[in-house]
């Protein structure tokens, strides 16, 4: 976990310049650990891609309420209007 | 540490702030839609994408625009219409306003995705709440049930592991497929 940890600070630039240089010679001599920082790179881009796609449902769920609820009629015909009277 | 200057916390929290965004800058984006002629889920699209944008980059700054952010939804909606229907694709970025290419889900990633989902959604949901919603650690034990800080960070870096190692297998797989 240690490492992880520090692969994350590493990536996130948290590291202290001295850690930094010392990890930086890490990289360079273990090709396992260059390979961790790699696919470590690609998890946190899975789960910016997983919360993006999450996010856009709970978007969705809120439209669908405005559009279908009693309480939002005066709202979405307000809206619907704008497209009917063309 | 500073804490959040919109709440975005739970899902209860984000539907609340979606429901307040749309009453108030939905009226202006379709109003703007329409006058160029576009239609009813035009406008839903191209808000719905501003919300995403707008959400991403009040996270990112951890920003308020409560006073103006219907100018800025507005502003969004605008420049994603003008993007879409000048020529179609190739205008030049503008002030990282684009969801950026690189994190459009590819067809392999769709498939990684769906595996994430379904065999580890905890770990998903927790990992989005630090990396997507930018929660600090105390606001995610809180909202995850842990006993404190300390517990939480284990988790999150357990989870982060299992992501990686995962991550790293369906690469390998999918790597056959490729011809």
């Amino acid at each position: 976990m240690i490492e992880t940890e520090q692969i994350e600070a590493h990536l996130m630039r948290r590291s202290e310049p001295g850690d930094q240089l010392v990890f930086e010679a890490r990289l360079l001599l273990e090709s396992e650990l260059h390979e961790k920082v790699q696919w470590q790179q690609e998890a946190y881009r899975m789960v910016r891609l997983y919360g993006r796609d999450q996010l856009k449902q709970e978007i969705e769920a809120v439209h669908q309420k405005l559009f279908s609820q009693k309480e939002h009629t005066s709202f979405s015909q307000k809206i619907r209007r704008l497209f009917t009277n063309r | 540490m500073p804490g959040f200057k919109f709440s975005n916390r739970t899902a209860e929290e984000r539907e609340k702030l979606f429901i307040s965004l749309y009453k108030n800058a939905f009226p202006v984006v379709a109003r703007y839609v329409n006058k160029m002629g576009g239609t009813f889920d035009e406008a839903k699209d191209v808000f719905q994408d501003s919300l995403v944008i707008y959400y991403e980059k009040s996270v990112e700054c951890s920003f308020e625009l409560k006073t103006n952010e219907k100018a800025y939804l507005l502003g969004i909606a605008k420049h994603l219409w003008l993007k879409q229907h000048r020529d179609n694709s190739k205008l030049t970025p503008i002030d990282g306003l684009e969801i950026e290419s690189e994190e459009t889900a590819q067809a392999s990633d769709k498939k990684v995705l769906n595996f994430l989902q379904t065999a580890g959604k905890k770990c998903m949901d927790l990992l989005r709440s630090f990396y997507y919603d930018g929660l600090q650690l105390a606001d995610a034990a809180e909202l995850f049930g842990f006993s404190g800080v300390r517990s939480a960070t284990v988790q999150k870096y357990k989870c982060l592991e299992k992501v990686r190692e995962t991550v790293k297998q369906k690469a390998l797989t999918y790597e056959d497929f490729v011809d």
